[in-house]
């Protein structure tokens, strides 16, 4: 279902890229305990208890101000994607100490038994909460916003960090997953937006996937009574033409009175 | 009763509920340190608010009815004075009269079924409680009672002839709909000019949809610090109240500003101190609630303070604190409109979740009880939220995926005689005990 729009993304960092992005490239397959080692930072469940207040900041990315884009893409091929590759485009964190980044963040997720019923799931773990100590994404339903904490940056967290960890989380949250590559641009505003617009048919596919799952289990999101299918349209059309044939024989009335 | 007889009525109830709240800032006066200020300075926006309507109303200057998801940016960017149709029950419900308000719309054979929030008012017009404005903005979303307050406006003696305006809200939420809404913002701002003579200068709403980003970003801010263990406040502070000083009364006044200035101070004081809700000695949170639903304004008093007392459970978030928001684009006009339209009709609360498709139903509950790590979810089940209702079996698969347990309880958010604090207390009981909660 994502597919195109996976190829569509890779394509795009291409152009970025040729039109002269500072790029970064990181491969760091393995499982989920694999990844966690040599971390700077604990990562795993409650590894970032407390919340990361505004003057313990180190830096902030994808402050709606800044630009923002977030987006996971699943598939059934695990052959789109290259297992374990981290790909940035722009500052790393280290070199943006205090400041407020553009951010976007795509994760491209592949698994052979992957199905619709996961979606939500994986969209979840993308919003890596409180799993990754001195990484606070912030309680925004709409775009991906989250802060570095001075503490993290001194013990070295970068995005290879990151990335690593978000491979790790995801592997682990679903076990169906075989393959997860990430990548981060933090290069400008219209670079997010550009990325943004690239990966925003995603939110009606996922809408629909949404509404199907619900659906098989039972549950109707969606409302689909309608005109069409409701049983006294018959009554409402006839209830329609005498309304019409009422105001006809006013304005008829009228006609001749004012004649 | 005409509009004579209704204005001085309807004035002399007003006039009584702004005095309630006098009685209340005073009493906030006696409070100790920033939380007492805190508490002080937003019932000073509400009382002013309140004296712009009476003075309105005595000197017969245009004011209008409306609702909180009518932009109003856009009131205040015309100065344009107004007043919430449901405001006693939303702001007001611990006012004394409220009970014998129930009954009375109860003899007036108003179905005991319909929303108290909306059989209030209905009660309010047919009695010449609530002053008659100079227009209307009615409201046709989420739920298909709001529409009954409005056909008795309009046949009532006193109101008969007040224009009346009611943006259409599509179904969708794509951004055909969000566009299709600005349209209607746009004729309801034409609507108003037209009728209460005032103007839209596009650079004051540039102004206020500014301010109003700025005081939007302090409350999502201070929301983070309700994530903290132990949350720093419970229900009394900061959660409701926000919504109220950011879309009750002059959305996008500096003072509100000032107000959540105040709140983050408060709040971020106490995060750093490591404490929380309560000050009783020896108090610890223990169960941390995500109440998915307005508060039980009319016996709130009887409900949120024995939770945290009696079993150290807190209102971290519930549905009128939640933040889904996004700021305003103020770059043009358009920019403008559409964010409007973007956050009053798909981010707003009770909106939000029940206009349209039902999927913000477990999609906030996930990204809460996440973020907010929240024990349990209570779904209170309000009599006039059946659009909810509907979605219970969504909500408690929801949570069963997420391992948090739900309680559906069932009552009045309002009139404590449809399921008594006492009941609702002893649901509450078995159920944490049942849960391994307390």
């Amino acid at each position: 279902m994502f597919d195109e729009y996976i190829e569509k993304v890779s394509h795009c960092i291409e152009e970025m890229r040729g039109a002269g992005a500072a790029i970064a490239v990181f491969d760091r397959p393995g499982s989920p305990d694999q990844l966690r080692e040599g971390l700077p930072v604990e990562v795993g469940p409650n590894a970032n208890p407390g919340i990361i207040l505004r003057g313990d900041t180190f830096l902030e990315l994808g402050n709606p101000q800044a630009g923002s884009c977030a987006a996971l893409l699943w598939t059934g091929r695990p052959s789109l994607v290259r297992d374990g590759r981290i790909t940035l485009l722009g500052p790393d964190i280290q070199e943006s100490a205090e400041a407020s980044l553009p951010f976007a963040q795509i994760v491209m997720v592949g698994g052979e038994g992957l199905e619709q019923e996961d979606h939500e799931k994986l969209q979840q773990a993308q919003h890596v909460s409180d799993q990754i100590e001195g990484y606070m994404v912030r309680s925004a339903s709409q775009s991906l916003w989250s802060r570095v904490s001075k503490d993290a940056a001194a013990k070295g967290f970068d995005f290879e960090t990151l990335g690593t960890a978000l491979i790790g989380l995801v592997k682990g949250g679903v076990p169906k997953v075989s393959a997860v590559e990430v990548l981060f641009v933090t290069t400008s505003k219209e670079d997010v937006k550009r990325l943004d617009e690239v990966v925003s048919g995603t939110k009606e596919i996922g809408r629909e996937i949404l509404k199907e799952t619900w659906k098989a289990r039972g549950y109707d999101l969606d409302c689909d009574f309608d005109c069409d299918s409701c049983t006294d349209q018959e009554v409402c059309d006839e209830i329609r033409d005498v309304i019409v044939a009422r105001r006809k024989k006013t304005e008829r009335e009228q006609d001749a009175e004012t004649s | 009763m005409d509009r004579d007889a209704v204005r001085e009525k309807s004035l002399a109830r007003y006039k009584q509920e702004r005095d309630w709240f006098v009685l209340l800032r005073e009493g906030t006066k006696a409070l100790p340190g920033e939380e007492g200020r805190l508490q002080e300075k937003l019932l000073t926006i509400l009382l002013e608010s309140k004296e712009t309507v009476v003075d309105c109303v005595e000197n017969e200057k245009p004011f209008i009815a409306g609702y909180f998801c009518n932009a109003p940016e856009l009131f205040h960017a015309m100065d344009l004075p107004w007043y919430m149709l449901m405001e006693t029950p939303f702001l007001a419900a611990t006012a004394p009269y409220l009970a014998s308000d129930i009954e009375g719309s109860e003899n007036m054979g108003i179905g005991t079924d319909l929303c108290t929030a909306i059989r209030l008012p209905i009660y309010y017009i047919e009695n010449g409680l609530m002053p008659v404005p100079s227009a209307v903005l009615g409201l046709l979303y989420p739920c298909d009672g709001a529409p009954m307050l409005h056909q008795v406006l309009e046949h009532n003696k006193a109101w008969q002839g007040v224009p009346l305006y009611g943006c259409d809200p599509p179904y969708t939420s794509d951004e055909r709909a969000v566009e299709y809404f600005a349209d209607e913002l746009r004729r309801m701002a034409d609507f108003l000019q037209k009728h209460t003579g005032k103007t839209l200068d596009m650079k004051k709403l540039v102004e206020v949809c500014e301010e109003s980003n700025r005081s939007y970003t302090l409350w999502q801010e201070y929301n983070e610090l309700r994530r903290s263990v132990p949350c720093p406040h419970g229900w009394e502070i900061g959660g409701a109240q926000a919504f109220a000083i950011s879309q009750c009364f002059v959305a996008g006044d500096p003072r509100c500003t000032d107000w959540f200035r105040q709140l983050y101070k408060c709040g971020e004081l106490k995060v750093r101190e490591g404490k929380g809700a309560s000050a009783t000695e020896g108090w610890k949170e223990k169960i941390r609630l995500f109440w998915f639903d307005i508060m039980p304004y009319g016996w709130i008093f009887e409900l949120m303070p024995w939770l945290e007392e009696e079993w150290g459970a807190v209102i971290v978030m519930d549905m009128f604190s939640n933040f889904p928001y996004t700021l305003i684009d103020t770059s043009s006009e358009k920019t403008i409109f559409h964010d409007l339209a973007k956050r009053n009709l798909l981010d707003a609360p009770m909106i939000r979740q029940a206009r349209g498709t039902a999927e913000n139903f477990a999609g906030d509950i996930r990204r809460i009880v996440t973020d907010y790590k929240i024990d349990c979810v209570i779904w209170p089940g309000h009599m006039g939220h059946k659009d909810g209702a509907a979605t219970t079996g969504i909500m408690r698969e929801t949570c069963r995926e997420l391992s948090v347990p739900f309680l559906h309880i069932g009552l009045d958010l309002f009139d404590r005689s449809y399921t008594s604090p006492d009941e609702v207390r002893g649901k509450v009981s078995e159920y944490f005990r049942g849960m391994g909660l307390g």
